[in-house]
């Protein structure tokens, strides 16, 4: 198969970028699309061109750091797959692929299709987890859940922190994110001392980081791989609410 | 009062407002609509009712209310919808993204759609509110005779032409609006499907209400 | 000779000794101290997050762009844990009698114990933090059982295991951060350790988004970097994962242990192509319920449909009736490859097995089913187009993980002081060959419960003059990494690091892999010279250092890697005897299981970095509590 590429490269975050058009031969349905994309980059590197840098690295869709914006799409064509586990059959001979990196201003690029994710991680330090010391923990069976308790928490809790949510917003709103840490937390006992405190800890770093705001316009739950769902971002609202009148 | 702070101060708490306000609109609206279909009883009934109503000090206060709400809700919204223009920051997808193309329909318009009901409020006010006063007698009490002016606005194709495409912007609104406001108010997920179909029920109510009303001045004159 | 300080008496006791011979450091004076984490994944995070809370100073190093994104996270199936709460006769005894015996009796006893004794302190801490294990209707928490035991003792989080306790650990480290107490260094890559007077004081890192290199020095350096599957190119591991950290402390004087003990997993999804980039694991859970089998006639080529019961071989049950499908790993890969080399291997290549799930839903509906594998069974299905709930999964064995790794003591501290190893990257706890869902238990054990007691330990038994980054250590250390990045620009050859690794692969599998024997690893290690010769003569990377390259990075962790390749070689061809994951085909029972020499070979083998000649340092073990015998899963 036959495919055209057109590639975002950029130097630097400050250095301006351009589309780069690329052609590859050979490529073989069963290859993954990041597979696609190494053996460009071999091919690069064999006529001594600085080849494309990209975020990977389970490539089994777990470890959340590829992200790439595929024909406009956070991770391409297909609903609940992040890029590394989409397959080349999904496109056909003499497709042109425009591959972009993750657009937020929260997000900025490092080089090529590579972003700097860490507003992530500073929103959890913000309260996305459980204080409890190593060594005090209770027996594990003290603490009762039930089953569909438990199941619906670890829907939320599914999350891989990809950042495709924000790349297909239109307004790059990181709410799925925040929701699915806060409703994971909120619906489990153990997460609720800190109710309160844990969801304007991580509202409020949210906003600082620079993300827009949710308009409810649905497309980050079609854009995520884990199939995370708006009922979250609904529970955060409650949960921001609620913590008007709780400390 | 520190928690309602930030509350209030976060892009949350203040979409909160934005669906709070909205509901309370959306409330204004339906019964503003039920209210002029007296057009089809007729005349008396319909020029009785205004009356009754500007007629009570309460008005007042309702008016003042009413202008509260429009305030927050766009005056929130248009700031949030400034800032999310800023979170999206300049890069590559700018032309190749099907962000808005991925976004529910309604959605992707809001600001839009706002601004031009805002539009049409202002000229309905001129229109109406402050526009020609004729007067008639009914059972000896002088009330302001609001069905005339209201047919003969309707009369004009031009306006009612206005009027239509106002009511499909407003429908657009709130077809998203509705049951987004309950999402942000955390009560359902638009994802849930009884909401979105009585969002959408409401705003084809709200809007086909009103939408009927220059239809029928036009061609039957309010005879 | 190695002293491996395994407390005194009685194995039940020895912990409970060791925590109160463990000299202590004041609360107030903890954070004086700082101590260097490199490594985020389960080990890591769990050690520096703990540490933190106890009051040291920590610095946290990943490579990644965040904490959460360590290949710990990837880990499917489960933890184990010696609750009982299934009350089927498991106690701390049972799991470490199971991980001793499953271990091909090649692990230390102590560390093996304490491991088990641990394990249930896990489960409390994961579930406290908020990890959603799966429950019963009532509320307890439920478990499944895997290979190599009898009991059910799996805890697990859907086929998400790994990734729930890493946010766990994560969520806990990045708390710390919030406070302060610990320094995040994300994207940044440990490469070089710094000793000074023969402790460990401080590493030297390079910023992959600037390629600045930069030093950190402090009173402990911890590693928690994983496993060097990868040295085989093709196996499970994330792409990333690298032996660079292990190998530049191994050459900085610590002894790397037993390296050849690979572990080849039975369930992964077969190669599909040269174009091939990792391969993908099917969580060891699936052969609770799917059954593994193969055509009975050979060269078989009807499809697996068509293929009636009685036409089927289902060799695991058929050989060893006791365990079943649920044999080790070593085991079960074994067997596959044997059916294959029979040439009764089914798919294009030949080279998988089925695991067939067609009884399974018949039995509980393809609904309970997908509550339990759902993630995997859709995994399965993007990678091979195939829908596994109507045709059975075709599986291969592959490389993921090793039991090989730096050398430590009971402490967890190895040969140079200060520089302790957690996790896949120390050789302790497996032996030749670790069962299913244990290696979860030992990250989080190593990290939580074991390094901060050692930790402690060894920063109040010592006094430590505070270094600072114009030390000539330190300066040296930094200028030879310097060096290092400057001599792969030089090259100025015309392949990528990523065909020289292929290279590297391929010689490994073929000769180091499942099977070994003496000509073909003197073969390999002839060619692993060779290539080593290749990659110094014709790597190409660019020439901008400075900023984020991830050519730079491959070339550093490849040249690694063929050093680490010939070691492998080396100590394959030293253990002229079978056991675990580590089969010499010289040495085999009959019946074609491994055969073990426990009067020459009951030892670690501990090798030094010597150029060209590593020495071999032997640490006996001896096994007072767990009684030694030839493994049978029949």
């Amino acid at each position: 198969m036959k495919l055209n590429l057109k590639i975002w490269r950029q130097n630097g975050p400050s250095a301006p970028g351009n589309f780069v058009d690329y052609h590859v031969d050979h490529v073989s349905p069963d290859m993954s699309f990041l597979e696609m994309l190494d053996v460009l980059n071999v091919s690069l590197v064999n006529k001594k061109e600085t080849p494309i840098e990209f975020d990977h690295d389970c490539r089994e869709g777990i470890c959340g750091s590829c992200s790439l914006m595929i024909n406009g799409n956070a991770h391409g064509p297909e609903t609940g797959t992040a890029t590394c586990q989409l397959h080349m059959r999904r496109f056909k001979e003499g497709d042109t692929i425009v591959i972009e990196p993750w657009r937020a201003k929260a997000f900025p690029v490092i080089k090529d299709l590579s972003t700097d994710r860490t507003a992530f991680d500073r929103i959890m330090a913000a309260g996305g987890f459980v204080s409890v010391n190593t060594g005090n923990a209770p027996e594990a069976n003290s603490i009762l859940v039930g089953h569909d308790t438990a199941e619906s928490a670890m829907d939320s809790a599914a999350c891989i922190g990809c950042g495709a949510c924000v790349a297909s917003c239109k307004n790059s709103s990181a709410m799925l994110f925040v929701s699915a840490k806060v409703s994971h937390l909120a619906q489990l006992p153990q997460g609720h001392p800190e109710r309160a405190k844990r969801v304007r800890g991580m509202v409020t770093q949210m906003d600082q980081e620079g993300f827009g705001n949710c308009s409810n316009t649905g497309a980050c739950e079609a854009a995520c791989p884990k199939e995370i769902t708006l009922e979250n971002i609904a529970q955060l609202n409650r949960e921001i609410v609620r913590a008007v009148f709780k400390d | 009062m520190a928690h309602l702070k930030t509350f209030l101060k976060s892009s949350v708490g203040r979409k909160f407002l934005v669906g709070l306000t909205g509901l309370g609109l959306s409330g204004f609206v339906l019964t503003h609509m039920a209210g002029n279909m007296l057009m089809f009883v007729g005349p008396e009934a319909y020029n009785t009712y205004g009356h009754k109503l500007t007629s009570t000090p309460l008005i007042y206060l309702a008016e003042a209310g009413l202008l509260a709400m429009f305030v927050v809700h766009m005056g929130l919204a248009l700031k949030l919808a400034l800032e999310n223009k800023q979170a999206r920051g300049t890069g590559p997808s700018q032309n190749a993204s099907n962000c808005e193309k991925n976004a529910r329909f309604g959605s992707r318009y809001m600001a839009l759609t706002g601004i031009l009901v805002l539009a049409f409020i202002v000229l309905h006010l001129i229109s109406f509110k402050y526009g020609t006063y004729y007067s008639v007698n009914y059972q000896g009490v002088e009330m302001r005779d609001l069905h005339r002016l209201v047919v003969e606005k309707f009369k004009s194709p031009l306006y009612s032409g206005w009027y239509l495409f106002s009511m499909i912007v407003l429908f657009v609104h709130l077809a998203h609006g509705f049951s987004a406001a309950f999402q942000s108010l955390g009560f359902f997920s638009v994802r849930n499907c009884l909401i979105k179909k009585i969002g959408w029920a409401f705003a084809l109510l709200v809007a086909g209400g009103f939408f009927i009303q220059p239809i029928y001045g036009y061609f039957y004159g309010g005879n | 000779m190695l002293d491996s300080k395994i407390p005194s008496g009685p194995i039940e006791k020895k912990w409970t000794q060791r925590k109160f011979e463990n000299k202590l450091v004041n609360p107030a004076n903890r954070r004086k101290h700082t101590v260097l984490v490199v490594g985020t994944g389960l080990a890591g995070a769990s050690a520096a997050a703990s540490l933190a809370e106890q009051g040291y100073k920590v610095k946290v190093f990943t490579y990644h762009e965040s904490p959460r994104r360590a290949h710990s996270i990837a880990a499917q199936g489960g933890i184990n844990a010696a609750k009982n709460y299934q009350n089927d006769g498991d106690s701390v005894q049972r799991l470490f009698y199971d991980t001793i015996k499953g271990g091909d009796y090649r692990a230390r006893e102590a560390n093996v114990y304490r491991l088990a004794e641990v394990s249930v302190n896990i489960i409390d801490q994961c579930v406290a933090q908020g990890v959603p294990f799966a429950r019963e209707y009532g509320g307890t928490l439920t478990n499944r059982s895997f290979g190599g035991t009898q009991v059910s003792r799996t805890f697990y989080a859907r086929g998400q295991t790994g990734q729930q306790l890493l946010l766990g650990a994560y969520s806990s480290l990045m708390r710390q951060v919030g406070d302060n107490t610990v320094e995040l260094f994300t994207r940044h890559e440990m490469l070089d350790l710094i000793t000074v007077d023969g402790k460990a004081r401080g590493i030297v890192t390079r910023d992959l988004k600037t390629g600045e290199i930069t030093n950190h020095t402090g009173d402990a350096v911890i590693l928690a970097t994983g496993g060097y599957g990868n040295v085989f190119f093709l196996s499970t591991n994330a792409k990333a994962s690298n032996v660079t950290a292990s190998w530049r402390a191994h050459k900085r004087g610590a002894y790397m242990a037993n390296p050849c003990f690979t572990q080849i997993h039975p369930t992964c999804i077969p190669v599909s192509g040269d174009h091939q980039s990792k391969l993908t694991l099917m969580s060891e859970s699936l052969r609770n319920d799917g059954r593994v089998w193969v055509p009975k006639k050979t060269g078989d080529n009807r499809g697996p449909l068509e293929i009636s019961e009685d036409e089927r071989d289902y060799f695991l049950e058929r050989m060893y009736p006791a365990f079943g499908n649920l044999v080790p790993r070593d085991v079960a890969s074994r067997a596959a490859k044997r059916m294959c080399d029979e040439g009764r291997g089914v798919g294009s290549s030949k080279l998988s097995v089925y695991l067939d799930f067609a009884e399974s839903i018949q039995r509980m509906g393809e609904s309970k089913v997908r509550e339990k594998y759902g993630n995997l069974f859709q995994m399965y299905e993007k990678i091979t187009d195939e829908n596994p709930y109507k045709v059975p999964m075709r599986i291969y064995p592959a490389v993921h993980y090793v039991m090989g790794g730096l050398w430590v003591d009971y402490n967890l501290m190895s040969n140079i002081p200060g520089l302790f190893v957690l996790g896949e990257a120390n050789f302790s706890d497996h032996g030749a060959n670790r069962l299913g869902a244990s290696a979860l238990m030992q990250g989080l054990a190593d990290g939580y419960f074991i390094a901060p007691y050692s930790v402690g330990n060894y920063i109040g038994g010592e006094k430590l003059a505070s270094i600072k980054s114009d030390h000539e250590a330190v300066k040296a250390t930094t200028q030879a990494v310097k060096e290092r990045i400057e001599s792969f620009k030089k090259v100025n050859g015309n392949q990528s690091a990523e065909t020289l690794h292929r290279k590297l692969g391929k010689i490994m599998w073929d000769h180091c892999g499942m099977a070994r024997n003496e000509k073909g690893l003197k073969e390999a290690i002839q060619q692993i010279k060779t290539l080593k010769e290749e990659f110094w003569s014709t790597l190409w990377v660019p020439q901008d250092d400075r900023c984020l390259s991830s050519e730079i990075e491959k070339a550093g962790r490849v040249a690694d890697f063929i050093e680490l390749g010939e070691l492998m070689c080396i100590d394959a061809l030293e253990r002229r005897e079978s056991c675990g994951g580590h089969f010499r085909e010289e040495m085999q029972t009959p019946e074609g299981e491994t055969l073990r020499d426990d009067a020459n070979y009951s030892h670690v083998a501990a090798w030094e970095f010597m150029g060209d000649k590593p020495k071999l340092h032997k640490e006996p073990l001896n096994f007072e509590f767990a009684h030694i015998a030839q493994r049978n899963y029949k």
